[in-house]
């Protein structure tokens, strides 16, 4: 038990995809749990009712700000945690909650939804929606080398998680937007697609070679510009690939 | 005297929820309240202008763990609102793409209850992470049976959480013969497997309700062969799928149908009178805190011919199998009688299916504002979303999800069960929590919805 | 510098062995030649490459449309599409010197498609999406471990599509559907009619139609593909290869050993990897440029670095 890394999981507006995509690691959610990481607290897996003092925290879903609990949820995730990793994009960047505007029963006053950087410092960002299997895997597997890892561990971990690390310092707010702010206009675009195939709502097809944004369909989950490869692209890290790849399928055997 | 327990949050579930019990001296239950606490993102309230492409995107997002009924329910009732007849190709893809849901789903609930209950012939809880024999294999076969699920939901869907292929019309792309075979392969893996598991399954649960006893943190506490049993109703409207308002002979009835706020329904404000630290895990509330159900709850009561009814695997099989076993331990093994059968229809649809028909409309409507559902047998039960699409714009939106339906269905079933059985009787419903907070009364003020919709 | 080429286990000029073949590929008909290989061994299910109008036309399933007319869509516009047999690969080989996003159809491969092993044939630029993806599959959910071979291509730069009308059209004078081959090489632009006319442009004519994203593009050789490959070092009608990653390493030598390629020494031939050294170089520390005048390119306001 002492060699895993303690983790817990806080549930807020969010629709349990992002737990579901955890899930889907299948077999090798099983070996995760054997080996690195201690499950200290989520509901919906776990029996614990209870925010754990914990290494890694993942929050799912954006805070509803109008609701007491949600608020408290956060903030006592924050002050128990080492790291805040805000999983999905609701957590991130609010998501479909960005468009909530309240009038509903039987909590009409339910109305404004913040992706939790506006509450509170996260560390890590994993945007998507749903975020992937592979992701929260990679993520896990990093954050157990930089907590528990040899030197040179610790700084491949660094490495690979400041991309992700500075998504959460840029802000909370993406949608296909980002992809023209920051890539089209700044000129950086070559046209690979990759924005297209990340869409999660086919919200994006690629005209004449370049991304067009249906932006009645995009449901702000950031996917697209995080996974664009000229919205950040650490040559050292990834021109490793090979080796990441084999050391993170290894340690899941 | 009796006395207030509440068990918050409540655990192994989809979302926030809680449940507030009123005890007699045995420790039985008087009143159940069962409800929700997630906070309501008011999607039936936000859909209103958008357009009906992007609102079953954002309905899929409602739940993660029944994204597939509410996409599917949501496009559907788009289509019925705006008449829009999908090719046959197109509706066999949504077909497996439900289908590959639901096993993927049970797999999922199989986890969430395993705690509750005991590896037959010992006295050990089933902890489904442990490293250990027998626990271990079932555990690999529930993710391996979650990995076909979801696997096949990706092919046919495009992604198995929210799914990307489906539109308004059909869906965006047919799939090839590559993928055909397979969805085939796979869905023959899944049929053995889900065979093996519904019998792990069928006999755990059978041995738990068959003892006499049974452990709740250290307490022993009686099993009442009764557990779980209610006199309402139950609803379902396809034997696995679905129904709408266009077909010829739609299986529900939206003149039967009828809301209740909660406030109408629920326990007012009342102390905590009971409190047990020996609840698993970290005890029940506190003493002396005060409960509201009635102003804390966050979805309304939705009635059938004036009841609550039931939803779920239990109704599908009573309703189109005649199957008449109840309480909590007739549920649970319903939801394991549909594992097979899920794969045996899913293997019609794909043998159905032309990899080289058309699966887009020919001709789209953009809607005139008349009213259209359509019903989705979700894992959980019948999810009925209700539309009215005008020039191309959403002008209503309705979700009747079911975990709604159940709310308040299972409240009633709580009665006469040990309290500390309460999350028992409930995780029977296999419930879905945030999914539940989103529905609306149309007219606040007789809270009839339908009379209203039909005009 | 030094790093220009990137890591390479193995590097050749080559050329496929498979004559009828080599008549429709751009110049030692590696891409095409290594994907049938692989398709037939099972090594890959699949492969997403650059199709066109006419392919599109006789397997719309194959392909990824855009919102255009097809009645409409010109020669020469590449269409993204997933092919499964060596007279579909011929069908789509050949450089198109405009883009093809073949990335877009990534994750697709894997849903309605149904590869397991995708083989996949893109720019360097492209090859870095893929190994993002990979890495951080942020919106790539089980496409990462589907990827079976991805081969890359040199790259100077690319063009949107109007640019290639206008040098054709306009600089060349020719008619774009009566365009056989481009080829850039020897330092020109090269336009070959189908009836046998050839036509060389300047390459500082086409400077002006490069598309801008490529100016702060630091690969010249595709350094993260599995096996990469271009005309540049080696003689007409052969090709450079570059074996980079174990994949890499594996799938070639297995085709070598099928006798899939005949190759020379990479020291052997004219002008060999020297050229293409010089190339990567130029092409380097030109677009480093570039990304140091973005570092000051308004008054006390940067343009966006991608690699920081
Ligand atoms: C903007 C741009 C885009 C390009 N795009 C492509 C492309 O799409 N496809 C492609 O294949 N190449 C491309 N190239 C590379 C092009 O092929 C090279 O420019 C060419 O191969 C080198 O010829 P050069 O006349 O420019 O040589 P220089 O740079 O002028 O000279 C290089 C040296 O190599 C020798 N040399 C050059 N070619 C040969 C040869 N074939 N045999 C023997 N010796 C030789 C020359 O004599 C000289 O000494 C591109 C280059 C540029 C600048
Ligand atoms: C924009 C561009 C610039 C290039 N610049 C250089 C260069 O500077 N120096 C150099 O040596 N080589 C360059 N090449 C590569 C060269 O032109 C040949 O594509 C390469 O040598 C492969 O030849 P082959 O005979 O092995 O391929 P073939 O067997 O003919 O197969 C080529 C494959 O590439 C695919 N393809 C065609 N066009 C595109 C495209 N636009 N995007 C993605 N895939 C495509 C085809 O579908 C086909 O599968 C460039 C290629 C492109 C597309
Ligand atoms: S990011 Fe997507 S999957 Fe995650 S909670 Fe939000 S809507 Fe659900
Ligand atoms: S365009 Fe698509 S990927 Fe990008 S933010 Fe919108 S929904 Fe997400
Ligand atoms: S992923 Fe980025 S570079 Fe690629 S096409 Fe999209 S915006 Fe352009
Ligand atoms: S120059 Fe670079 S960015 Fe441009 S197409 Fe080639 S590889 Fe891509
Ligand atoms: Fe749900």
């Amino acid at each position: 038990m002492a060699d895993k890394i303690t983790v817990g999981y806080t549930h807020l507006s969010g629709c349990t995809g992002c737990t579901v995509a955890l899930a889907d690691n299948y077999a090798g959610l099983l070996t995760l749990l054997d080996k690195y990481v201690d499950l200290k607290y989520m509901p919906t897996l776990a029996d614990a009712r209870h925010i754990q003092q914990v290494d890694v925290s993942f929050v799912e879903g954006s805070v509803c700000i109008n609701d007491k609990l949600a608020v408290e949820e956060i903030k006592e995730t924050r002050e128990k945690s080492a790291i805040v990793v805000a999983l999905g994009g609701c957590a991130c960047y609010g998501n479909i909650t960005r468009f909530s505007r309240g009038g509903q029963q039987n909590q009409p006053a339910h109305e404004a939804y913040l992706p939790i950087g506006d509450l509170i410092k996260v560390d890590v960002y994993i945007p998507g929606c749903a975020p992937t299997p592979q992701m929260i895997r990679n993520v896990a597997v990093m954050a157990y080398l930089l907590l528990k890892g040899t030197k040179e561990q610790k700084d491949l971990a660094t490495a690979f998680l400041t991309p992700l690390m500075k998504l959460a310092a840029a802000g909370t707010s993406a949608c296909f937007c980002e992809l023209m702010t920051n890539v089209i206009n700044q000129g950086l675009c070559m046209g690979c697609g990759t924005c297209a195939a990340a869409c999660p709502v086919n919200a994006i097809t690629m005209e004449y070679g370049k991304p067009q944004g249906e932006r009645d369909l995009c449901i702000k989950c950031g996917a697209c510009y995080s996974q664009c490869p000229r919205s950040f692209f650490n040559t050292d890290v990834i021109s490793q690939y090979e080796a990441i790849n084999e050391a993170i399928m290894a340690a899941l055997q | 005297m009796s006395k207030v327990v509440e068990i918050s949050p409540t655990t192994r579930h989809e979302g926030h929820s809680k449940l507030v019990l009123k005890v007699n001296d045995q420790g039985i239950i008087e009143t159940g309240n069962w409800c929700s606490i997630t906070p309501v993102r008011g999607v039936e309230k936000l859909a209103v202008g958008k357009t009906p492409e992007q609102v079953p995107k954002i309905a899929s997002r409602v739940c993660g763990i029944c994204p597939i009924a509410h996409c599917l329910a949501a496009t559907e009732a788009m289509e019925a609102s705006i008449k829009c007849e999908i090719p046959n190709d197109a509706k066999m893809l949504r077909h497996i793409l439900q289908l590959a849901n639901r096993c993927h789903s049970i797999a999922l609930h199989d986890i969430l209850i395993l705690p509750d209950f005991y590896i037959p012939g010992t006295e050990t809880k089933i902890n489904p992470f442990t490293a250990e024999e027998p626990v271990r294999s079932v555990a690999k076969r529930i993710q391996r049976l979650r990995e076909i699920g979801q696997t096949i939901g990706q092919i046919a869907g495009g992604d198995c959480i929210h799914p990307r292929n489906t539109r308004i019309g059909g869906m965006y792309r047919n799939v090839s013969e590559q993928a055909k075979t397979k969805m085939y392969d796979l869905a023959k893996e899944g049929l053995t497997l889900s065979h093996q598991q519904a019998e792990f399954m069928i006999a755990v649960i059978r041995n738990y309700h068959n003892r006499d006893f049974v452990d709740v943190g250290g307490m022993k506490v009686p099993m009442p062969k009764t557990l779980g049993y209610h006199n309402q109703g139950y609803l379902a409207t396809h034997a696995f799928y679905g129904s709408t308002s266009m077909d010829e002979c739609p299986s529900w009835d939206i003149n039967r149908f009828k809301e209740a706020r909660p406030y109408d329904w629920y326990m007012g404000e009342m102390e905590v009178t009971l409190e047990e630290p020996k609840y698993p895990i970290g005890g029940t509330t506190k003493m002396g805190t005060k409960v509201n159900p009635q102003m804390e709850a966050c979805t309304g009561i939705p009635m059938y011919d004036g009841q609550p009814v039931e939803v779920g695997p239990r109704a599908r099989l009573v309703r189109y199998k005649n199957f008449d076993m109840k309480g909590t331990k007739g549920q649970n093994i319903a939801r394991e009688m549909e594992y097979q059968d899920c794969f045996y229809e899913m293997i019609d649809c794909i043998d159905a299916l032309n990899t080289s028909g058309k699966v887009v409309a020919d001709y789209i409507p953009n809607g005139d504002g008349s009213l259209g559902w359509a019903s989705n047998e979700a894992p959980r039960g019948t999810d009925v979303h209700i539309a009215r699409v005008n020039d191309w714009k959403v002008q209503y939106f309705s979700m009747l999800v079911p975990t709604t339906w159940n709310f308040a269905t299972c409240s009633k079933a709580l009665e006469g069960a040990p309290w500390q059985l309460a999350e028992v009787i409930m995780r029977g419903y296999d419930p879905c929590v945030s999914c539940a907070t989103h529905m609306i009364v149309l007219d606040e003020e007789n809270k009839m919805i339908a009379q209203k919709l039909i005009q | 510098m030094g790093a220009e080429l990137g890591n390479y286990k193995s590097c050749v000029s080559a050329r496929s062995t498979d004559k009828e073949l080599l008549k429709h590929a751009q110049d030692g008909g590696i891409v095409t030649s290594l994907f049938a290989f692989a398709l037939e061994e099972g090594i890959i299910d699949g492969a997403i490459v650059a199709a066109n109008k006419e392919f599109a036309a006789k397997y719309p399933s194959k392909c990824m449309m855009d919102n255009s007319n097809f009645d409409m869509i010109e020669p020469w516009r590449p269409i993204p599409a997933i092919v499964n047999t060596k007279a579909e690969l011929i069908a789509a080989a050949g450089t198109k010197y405009n883009i093809s996003p073949n990335v877009s159809l990534l994750k697709e491969a894997t849903r309605s498609f149904g590869l397991d092993k995708i083989g996949i044939v893109g720019t360097p630029c492209q090859m870095q999406a893929v190994r993002k993806a990979q890495l951080y599959p942020i919106g790539m959910r089980d496409v990462g471990a589907s990827i079976a071979l991805a081969v890359g291509i040199f790259c100077m730069e690319n063009f949107p599509y109007q640019s290639i009308l206008q040098l054709v059209e306009d600089h060349a004078a020719m008619k774009l559907e009566s365009v056989k081959k481009m080829e850039i090489g020897k330092g020109k632009f090269w336009v070959y009619g189908k009836r046998g006319q050839v036509v060389q442009l300047p390459l500082k004519i086409t400077h002006k139609y490069e598309q801008p994203g490529c100016h702060v593009c630091l690969d010249y050789v595709a350094n993260l593909a599995d096996v990469s490959t271009g005309s540049v070092g080696s003689p007409d009608g052969w090709s450079t290869v570059m074996v980079r990653s174990k994949i890499g390493d594996s799938v070639w030598g297995k085709a070598m050993a099928a006798g899939c390629f005949e190759t020379q020494p990479i020291e052997k031939v004219k002008p060999g990897l020297e050229l293409v050294t010089k190339l990567a170089n130029e092409k380097i520390t030109k677009n480093k440029k570039t990304l140091e005048g973005r570092a000051t390119f308004g008054v006390g306001k940067a343009l966006r670095n991608p690699y920081i």
